[in-house]
C-alpha cells in the first residue's frame, strides 16, 4: 500500500487521454485479464482509477432464456457459469419449482445437495488455480486443475457429464447415486483432506504468498455491506450470511456446516476462506453420503406422469425419463425469486410466468457481476503488481458477471 | 616453418576454448538441456508429463530444438512506432554481452592463453552488470507499455541489486587476495571451498542470480499477468528466442562464477596438469557439471514460488540482501585477519 | 477462524515450501494421460454421442420439441419390412398405402449433450455409444443424414490403450486398464 491516498472522487474526472498517468489497457486479450478489460490508470507504479470493462462475454441468456420452453433454460444458465454449473442449475430449478408448487422428495434434496457440494470444491480449486497463475505459481494452478479431476469424476459417475450437467430438473434430479459411488467419494474426499496439507506448504503458507496477499485490497465490513459484495468474499470481510444457514434450500436444513467467516477482509483472508469451505464441504459430502434417505428421486406428481416404459427404466436404470409435461411447463402466472449459494456468492433468481409455454421475464444476478466493485474501489492506491493479487483472490470469472 | 607448429597448436587450443569450454557449443548445448530440465522439473512437481511428444523416447528432450526452429521460421515484425535500430539491435548486444563474460571465466588452469589478464574476476563481474543497460534499451525502444514498465522495473531491480553483487564477489576478491579465477581456485584447493569459508557471500550470490536472471520468485520484469511479457512484449521470431535465451545465458555465466568462487572449481581434478585432456577437457567438464547442478537448482524454484512485488524486492535488496553482503566483506575481512 | 489465519515465519515457510516440492519431485503425482496413446474408456452413462433404434423409434418429435439448442430435426421417412424405415423419396408417388413416419437427426454442431432428447423418448429409442472424443473436420460432416446418423462417429482413438479411471487415496485418480 502506497502512503498517497488516492479517492474515489478524483478517480472519476479522470479521462482516458490524462498525461499525468500511464494508462494501461490490461486486456481483452492479456494474460492477466480474463475475458475483460481492465483500464487502469498508473501514477509511477500506484494504481489511481480501475475501469473494469464488462461485456465482452455477454451471451444473452436472459433473452435466450424468454424465448424458449421453460425446461430448455436449464443448459442455457449452465453455460454462463462453468465452473459451477450445478449452482446456477439448481437456482433456476428452485424458482421454476417454486411457481409450479412441486416439492421434491427428501432423496433428490440430498442428491441437489450433494452435487451442489462437490460442485464448489471444484469451484473452489478452479478459483484457487486461478490465483496462483496470477501470482505466478504454475504448481498451484497445475495442482489445483488436477484435484478437480477426481471431483469432475465422481460427477462423471452421478450424471455422465464432466462440466455441464443438466442434473436438476423441477420435481427432482434426474440420476440416482449408481453402485459404488459412497466408496469412491469417500476415497476422494481423504485423497483432498491429505492434499490440502501439501497446499497449505506450498501455497497458503508459502513465504511469498503472504507477503503478496497479507494486507493487500482490503475490504472493509461496511464497504463490502454497501457495495453489496455476496459470498466467500463477504465472509473475508467478516459477515456472517450464507443463503445456506440463512435461507436453506436443498437438504441444507438438515445438514450440520460451519460457515467460516473471517476478520481482515484481505487477499490472504479470501484465499483462506475459500480453503476452509473446502472443508466444509468435505464435511457435508460425509453427512449427505451417511444420512442420505432411501426413496424416489422425483416428485410423486411427476413420477405419475411417466408411461409404462419410463417407470421400466426408472425403476430398472434409476434413471428420470421426461414425461411429456416436461415439454410444455405451463407454471401458474405469478413471480418467484430464489437465492442460492453458488461458489462464487449468491445467485439471485427472479422469474416472471404469465401462465404462457416461455418464462415472460427472465431476470439473474450472478456472484460474479457483484464482486465488481473490487476492481473500482479496492484496487485503488496499491501497486500494479497488487490487481492480479486482488484479481485472483476474489475469484472473479467475466463470463459470470457478463451473463 | 617447425617454429610455427606451437603456434598452430595454441591456437587450435585457443578455437577449443572458445568453442567448447566454456564457450558457444556448450551453452548452447546447455541452454538448450536446462530449458527442457526447468519445463521437465515443473511437470514433475506439477503432476504431469512436460515436454513429450517431439522425441518421445528421449523424454521429448528436442523439445527446445524444436522451438528454436519454430522461432528461426516465423515473421520478424518490427512496431511502425518503435526506435526501429534500437529494436533490432538491442537483444542482439544483450546477447552478446552476457556471451562476452564467459570469455573471462576459465574452467581450467590454462585458460589465460586466450585473455592473459590478472583481472578476470573483475572483467567477467562487468560484462555481467552491463548486460541489464540493453534490457532497459529493449523495453524503451518497443514503444509499448508493459515493455517500458517492465525497463523501469528492470531499471529499478538493477540498482538495487547490483551493490550486494559486487559487495559478495568483493568479499570473495578479499578473501583469496587475488583478481583471477586460477588463483582463487588454488586458493580453495589449498583448503576450504569458498562456500564453507564465506556462506554469507554465496547465499547473496544466489539470491543475486536469482534476480539478475529473472527465475521465480524474482520473476518481476517478465511478470505474465502484469505485463504480459515483460520487456519481451512485442518481439517476435528468433529476437524473441533470443530474448529468452539471454537470462539462460548469464545464468550460466553466474554459475560458473559461483562454482569457481565457492564450489572448488574444477576441484576433485588436480589442479594444475598438462595436456589437453587434464589441463582443460577433464577440469572444463567437473565445472560445467557443478553449473550445471546450481542451474537446475535455480530452475527449480520454478515449481515452488509465484513472484514477489518490484517494491518488496527492491526492498529487500537495499535491506536484507545489502546487510547479507556487507556482513560477508566483514566476515571475509575478519578471516583474513584471523588467518594472518 | 483466527487460528487458521496463522502467518509462518519466514524461515520455516521457505523450506517447508522447498521440501514438499522437492519431496513431489522425486516422487511425482502424474495425474495426465499420455493422451491420445492411451484414451479413456468411457462409462456406460457418459454422455457421448448416440444414435437412434430405427426401430423401436415411433416418430413422435417429442425429441426435436425438448431439444434447448434445437439441434434436432426430424426427416421424413417410409416404413419398411420389419419395421425399418426407407427414405421418404424411394416411395411410389401414387402407393398411398405407403406408410409415412419421421425419424430424427441430430446436427452434431449444435448439440451440447445434455440428453433431453434420450430422457423424453416415450419408448427408449436413443442410445449412447461410449464416444466422445471425435474431431470433425468439415462442416458436412456436422450435419449427418439420417443413413449417417443410425452409424454415428467411430472412436478415433481405437488402436489406443483404453484405461478406466479410479479414485485412488494416494494419488486421487489412477488409471487402470480397461477390462
Amino acid at each position: 500500500m502506497s502512503e498517497k491516498v488516492y479517492n474515489l472522487e478524483e478517480a472519476a474526472t479522470l479521462s482516458p487521454s490524462g498525461e499525468k498517468y500511464i494508462v494501461l489497457q490490461i486486456g481483452p486479450s492479456h494474460p492477466g485479464s480474463g475475458h475483460m478489460r481492465l483500464v487502469v490508470w498508473l501514477d509511477g507504479d500506484i494504481i489511481v482509477k480501475v475501469d473494469p470493462d464488462i461485456g465482452f462475454v455477454h451471451r444473452t441468456s436472459e433473452w435466450l432464456s424468454e424465448r424458449r420452453e421453460w425446461i430448455k433454460a436449464v443448459p442455457i444458465v449452465e453455460r454462463i457459469m462453468l465452473p459451477d454449473t450445478i449452482h446456477a442449475n439448481l437456482s433456476y430449478v428452485l424458482a421454476v419449482e417454486k411457481l409450479l408448487g412441486i416439492e421434491p422428495p427428501p432423496r433428490a434434496q440430498y442428491l441437489r445437495s450433494l452435487a451442489a457440494e462437490i460442485n464448489r470444491i471444484t469451484s473452489h480449486l478452479y478459483g484457487i488455480g486461478i490465483f496462483g497463475i496470477f501470482l505466478g505459481s504454475s504448481t498451484v494452478y497445475m495442482w489445483a486443475f488436477g484435484d478437480r479431476e477426481p471431483f469432475l469424476d465422481l460427477m462423471e459417475m452421478l450424471t455422465g457429464a464432466r462440466i455441464t450437467y443438466s442434473y436438476i430438473i423441477p420435481g427432482g434430479v434426474r440420476w440416482d447415486m449408481p453402485n459404488g459411488f459412497k466408496e469412491r467419494a469417500e476415497t476422494v474426499l481423504q485423497y483432498m483432506e491429505r492434499r490440502l496439507k501439501d497446499y497449505e506448504d506450498i501455497w497458503v503458507k508459502n513465504p511469498v504468498v503472504q507477503a503478496r496477499t497479507i494486507n493487500v485490497g482490503v475490504m472493509k465490513r461496511e464497504d463490502a455491506i454497501s457495495l453489496g459484495v455476496v459470498g466467500p468474499n463477504l465472509r473475508a470481510s467478516g459477515v456472517y450470511y450464507d443463503t445456506r444457514k440463512h435461507k436453506p434450500y436443498a437438504a441444507y436444513k438438515d445438514l450440520d456446516f460451519e460457515v467460516p467467516v473471517m476478520k481482515n477482509g484481505d487477499a490472504y483472508d479470501r484465499l483462506l476462506i475459500r480453503v476452509e469451505e473446502i472443508k466444509q464441504s468435505i464435511r457435508m459430502i460425509r453427512q449427505i453420503l451417511k444420512d442420505i434417505p432411501e426413496g424416489k428421486i422425483i416428485a410423486d406428481n411427476i413420477y405419475n406422469q411417466l408411461n409404462p416404459v419410463m417407470k421400466k427404466v426408472y425403476e430398472e436404470k434409476r434413471r428420470v425419463m421426461f414425461p411429456a409435461y416436461m415439454i410444455h411447463l405451463r407454471p401458474p402466472p405469478g413471480e418467484a425469486t430464489s437465492m442460492v449459494e453458488a461458489g462464487r456468492g449468491e445467485i439471485f433468481f427472479y422469474i416472471k410466468s404469465t401462465g404462457d409455454k416461455y418464462p415472460y421475464r427472465f431476470r439473474w444476478v450472478t456472484p460474479s457481476f457483484r464482486n465488481l466493485p473490487f476492481f473500482t474501489h479496492v484496487a485503488v492506491g496499491h501497486r500494479l503488481a497488487d490487481l492480479p493479487a486482488i484479481y485472483g483472490s476474489i475469484d472473479y470469472f467475466p463470463p459470470e458477471a457478463d451473463r | 616453418m617447425m617454429e610455427l607448429i606451437p603456434l598452430i597448436i595454441w591456437l587450435i587450443q585457443d578455437l577449443l576454448y572458445i568453442v567448447v569450454f566454456p564457450g558457444l557449443v556448450t551453452i548452447l548445448v546447455l541452454a538448450i538441456v536446462i530449458i527442457w530440465l526447468e519445463r521437465k522439473i515443473a511437470a514433475k512437481v506439477q503432476m504431469r508429463f512436460g515436454p513429450l511428444w517431439v522425441s518421445k523416447r528421449i523424454g521429448g528432450a528436442l523439445q527446445s530444438v524444436a522451438d528454436l526452429l519454430r522461432f528461426s521460421f516465423q515473421e520478424f515484425i518490427v512496431p511502425e512506432k518503435s526506435d526501429r535500430w534500437a529494436f533490432i539491435v538491442a537483444p542482439g548486444l544483450m546477447f552478446a554481452f552476457s556471451m562476452i563474460s564467459l570469455i573471462f571465466i576459465p574452467v581450467g588452469p590454462y585458460y589465460s592463453y586466450l585473455f592473459p589478464s590478472y583481472y578476470t574476476i573483475l572483467f567477467s563481474v562487468g560484462m555481467i552488470i552491463i548486460t541489464p543497460i540493453f534490457a532497459i534499451l529493449v523495453g524503451w525502444s518497443s514503444d509499448n507499455k508493459f515493455s517500458f514498465i517492465g525497463a523501469l522495473r528492470e531499471a529499478f531491480l538493477l540498482i538495487s541489486y547490483e551493490v550486494p553483487f559486487l559487495l559478495s564477489v568483493a568479499s570473495m576478491i578479499v578473501l583469496y587476495r587475488t583478481f583471477n579465477y586460477v588463483d582463487a581456485v588454488a586458493y580453495q584447493f589449498r583448503g576450504l571451498p569458498g562456500l564453507v569459508l564465506n556462506p554469507l557471500a554465496a547465499l547473496t550470490l544466489l539470491i543475486v542470480m536469482i534476480r539478475t536472471t529473472g527465475r521465480f520468485p524474482f520473476d518481476i520484469t517478465e511478470a505474465d499477468s502484469e505485463l504480459v511479457m515483460g520487456l519481451f512484449t512485442e518481439y517476435s521470431a528468433l529476437f524473441f528466442g533470443i530474448g529468452m535465451a539471454t537470462p539462460y545465458v548469464e545464468l550460466y555465466a553466474f554459475s560458473l562464477i559461483f562454482s569457481l568462487l565457492f564450489l572448488g572449481g574444477w576441484w576433485p581434478a588436480p589442479l594444475y596438469a598438462h595436456g589437453p585432456i587434464m589441463g582443460l577437457i577433464i577440469p572444463g567438464i567437473v565445472v560445467v557439471v557443478k553449473a550445471f547442478i546450481v542451474m537446475a537448482l535455480l530452475v527449480f524454484l520454478r515449481a515452488v514460488y509465484p513472484r514477489y512485488r518490484l517494491d518488496q524486492a527492491i526492498r529487500s535488496g537495499w535491506s536484507y540482501v545489502l546487510l547479507l553482503s556487507v556482513l560477508s566483506v566483514l566476515l571475509s575481512f575478519g578471516e583474513v585477519m584471523l588467518l594472518r | 477462524m483466527s487460528e487458521v489465519r496463522k502467518p509462518r515465519d519466514p524461515v520455516t515457510g521457505h523450506i517447508k515450501a522447498l521440501a514438499k516440492g522437492f519431496k513431489y519431485l522425486i516422487e511425482p503425482n502424474r495425474m495426465t494421460l499420455d493422451y491420445p496413446a492411451e484414451t479413456m474408456k468411457l462409462p456406460p452413462n457418459y454422455r457421448g454421442f448416440f444414435t437412434v433404434d430405427d426401430v423401436k423409434c415411433i416418430g413422435c418429435s417429442m425429441c426435436e420439441m425438448v431439444c434447448p439448442p434445437e439441434a434436432i430435426t426430424m426427416v421424413p421417412r417410409i416404413v419398411g419390412s420389419g419395421g425399418k424405415t426407407l427414405p421418404a423419396e424411394s416411395a411410389p408417388q401414387d402407393q398411398k398405402a405407403a406408410k409415412r413416419t419421421k425419424r430424427p437427426v441430430v446436427n452434431w454442431g449444435k448439440c451440447i449433450f445434455c440428453y433431453f432428447c434420450v430422457d423424453v423418448c416415450p419408448v427408449d429409442a436413443f442410445r449412447p455409444t461410449g464416444v466422445h472424443d471425435v474431431a470433425f473436420y468439415t462442416d458436412r460432416e456436422y450435419r449427418p443424414t439420417y443413413e449417417e446418423y443410425l452409424n454415428p462417429p467411430e472412436d478415433p482413438y481405437k488402436s489406443s490403450k483404453k484405461v478406466v479411471s479410479k479414485a485412488d487415496k494416494k494419488r486421487g485418480v489412477s488409471y487402470e486398464p480397461a477390462p
